[in-house]
């Protein structure tokens, strides 16, 4: 996460400019009008629930949905009306689309032979990439004869060969089991740092999001909510929707009334903004049990639930006002089910947001 | 293989043997006798074949040829309407599948008197040019000439042909499609590429299937090919309800399924070159 909240590039132009990016099928609107800027050498996610229109973003910037309005402008050039075969970029589709009647060596070679590479040339791209993805020994192998695992990786392959200014890929995880996903995750990032391109993702999976990219746009019913490195959108979540998204988080109700917010569970607090309805949110491994002196927040409860986890414990807490807390603690505390408890925190821990 | 499966397999070799190899292998025998006096005598002489090549190799010619010209024909019709079913029509496709479906109630002999209708001197389409006075008199060129035939079994043979490659289409997934456009593929190359390649197995058993019924038919030249047009068929049957001569009659059938395998061989072939390199 180091490289988290600092733009790799600086001031430069971004690669990708999404300018009033829209699109609806019939009376539905699946992408509100939208800018984005990727900028050469992020690892970009597009995350958000299913339906919140982040693949159809991701086939927009491909070229194989036609916007209903706004740019998508690559390296500068307006590219919104071409066609994929067109555009300098690569998709690596979430059915993988490998061509069931060539082998794998010739499905990595399509591209390069359409673009009239030189056999020799073409012959010795296709090796290298085949070592890249680790695939040299699956050549000859036809794709109904891959798994699942392998299948990922020929898609990849035949992408990455052409050297695309963005590769696209549209949940490129999704289909595999937990052990080969973790495997992806990790040579995805090395293929990543190795060429030094740049990807942009579409996932509904937080936790490969956070893994994976250094830049996140999360999606909520066709817009992008929040756009940041993961540390900001973990620490600092714009919305509700976007904390409780990404990774667990306690939403407590409260109200605001000349810049003193009073939670419905009983505790209040200074902080200046507009009256209103809000939302106070804090992650679980903020909060503790038995507050000490430091916790500006201190609400009571009655412990509910205790899951041992190895790395921590996880409690749940019932206020009196019938809101749940879940609190992650590293040391466990001697608490029994059903005792009354106090859980508390830092005020720097927690988050405002405007709204319920 | 366990007895339990022989014997669910027992049923049908049972029936495809005493229908089909028997008589397929007695004709075979037969092929190589003689008849004198309208009797079959045991022989074993290549006459049979000799007569078939120097009295019927033009009409043997011509049935390949002009089942070659159905073949063809039928299967680049059925596949342009299958790819627009697949492809092109979205949620009207399965209604076009239906309506491709209930053309096949309608009889093999129905169609042909339908076409002896339309074609015919006095038919729907001479009525129609007379009443549009496009012409004087009554065309004849419609019917009664191979192109009459052409037309009878293409518009036969079109849903038997729609439906395997109309299958085939249905295994290409789009996604492919995709996939190739993505690669830099025009149109024609995504076609030729990735369509194409996908369903061949589909279009080459339409074309077998097509051209095996079209060069064996003998029931659609006597109606609509007039007294010029008879395809290898026509005297196939000769030999065998009017002459009595089996051996003849069954030496023509063998040489003419032998040059229709090559034919279909041929062709296969040909489709092969489609496979990518």
């Amino acid at each position: 996460m180091a490289a988290d909240a600092k733009r790799p590039d600086g001031g430069r132009t971004p690669l990708v400019q999404l300018r009033g990016l829209t699109k609806s099928f019939g009376p539905v609107v699946a992408v509100r009008p939208l800018d984005l800027d990727i900028y050469a050498g992020d690892f970009f996610a597009l995350l958000g629930p299913s339906g919140c229109g982040k693949t159809t973003l991701l086939r927009m910037i491909g070229g194989f949905t036609e916007p209903s309005g706004g740019t998508i402008a690559i390296d500068g050039v307006d590219v919104t009306r071409l066609g994929p075969e067109k555009r300098p970029t690569n998709m690596v589709f979430q059915g993988y689309g490998l061509f069931p009647h060539m082998t794998v060596r010739q499905n990595i070679g399509y591209g390069l032979r359409l673009a009239r590479v030189a056999v020799a040339e073409r012959a010795g791209r296709v090796e290298r990439i085949m070592d890249l993805v680790r695939i040299a020994e699956l050549a000859e192998r036809r794709p109904d004869a891959l798994s699942g695992g392998q299948a990922q990786r020929v898609a990849l392959a035949r992408a990455l060969v052409m050297e695309p200014r963005v590769l696209l890929l549209d949940e490129p995880l999704a289909a595999l089991d937990l052990k080969l996903r973790k495997q992806m995750q990790e040579e995805l990032r090395r293929i990543h740092r190795q060429i030094g391109g740049t990807f942009v993702f579409v996932t509904h999976d937080q936790g490969e999001a956070m893994g994976l990219a250094n830049r996140i746009a999360v999606m909520e019913a066709g817009s992008c909510v929040q756009e940041g490195g993961p540390e900001e959108i973990y620490r600092q979540p714009k919305t509700r929707f976007v904390s409780s998204f990404i990774g667990e988080a306690n939403v407590l109700a409260g109200e605001r009334r000349a810049g003193v917010v009073t939670l419905g569970a009983g505790a209040g607090f200074a902080e200046a903004g507009a009256d209103g309805t809000v939302s106070v949110v804090v992650r679980p491994e903020d909060v503790r049990l038995d507050p000490g002196a430091d916790a500006e927040i201190r609400l009571d409860g009655r412990l509910e639930d205790v899951v041992f986890l190895g790395p921590y414990t996880r409690y749940r807490v019932v206020l009196d006002s019938g809101e749940e807390v879940v609190v992650h603690a590293g040391d466990a505390a001697g608490q029994a089910v059903g005792e009354r408890v106090a859980v508390g925190w830092r005020r720097d821990r927690q988050r405002l947001v405007q709204g319920s | 293989m366990r007895p339990r499966q022989a014997a669910m397999l027992a049923p049908a070799a049972a029936v495809f043997a005493v229908l089909f190899v028997a008589p397929f292998a007695f004709l075979f025998v037969v092929s190589f006798w003689r008849v004198k006096t309208f009797k079959l005598r045991p022989d074993f002489t290549f006459d049979n074949y000799a007569d078939t090549f120097t009295k019927y190799l033009e009409p043997l010619v011509f049935t390949m040829a002009i089942g070659f010209a159905i073949a063809t024909l039928t299967t680049a019709l059925a596949f342009a309407f299958a790819y627009v079913i697949r492809f092109k029509a979205g949620r009207h496709g399965n209604a076009l599948l239906v309506v491709t479906l209930v053309t096949l109630f309608g009889g093999y002999l129905v169609k042909i008197y339908a076409w002896k209708t339309i074609l015919g001197t006095e038919g729907i389409l001479n009525s129609a040019l007379l009443a549009l006075g496009l012409v004087r008199e009554p065309l004849t060129i419609f019917i009664y000439n191979p192109g009459a035939v052409v037309v009878t079994l293409t518009h036969f043979l079109l849903p038997l042909a729609v439906l395997p490659i109309y299958g085939s289409l249905r295994g290409v997934r789009d996604i492919t499609l995709e996939a190739a456009r993505d690669l830099g593929a025009r149109p024609a190359r995504v076609f030729l590429d990735v369509v194409l390649p996908q369903c061949l197995p589909g279009v080459t058993a339409a074309f077998a299937f097509c051209f095996l019924i079209a060069a064996g038919d003998y029931v659609t030249p006597r109606y609509v090919g007039g007294p010029y047009t008879s395809m290898i068929g026509n005297f196939i049957e000769g030999q065998f309800s009017l002459k009595f001569d089996w051996p003849s009659g069954a030496a023509m059938a063998f040489t003419m399924l032998g040059a229709c395998l090559a034919c279909v061989a041929v062709s296969r072939a040909l489709l092969g070159l489609a496979r990518p390199r």
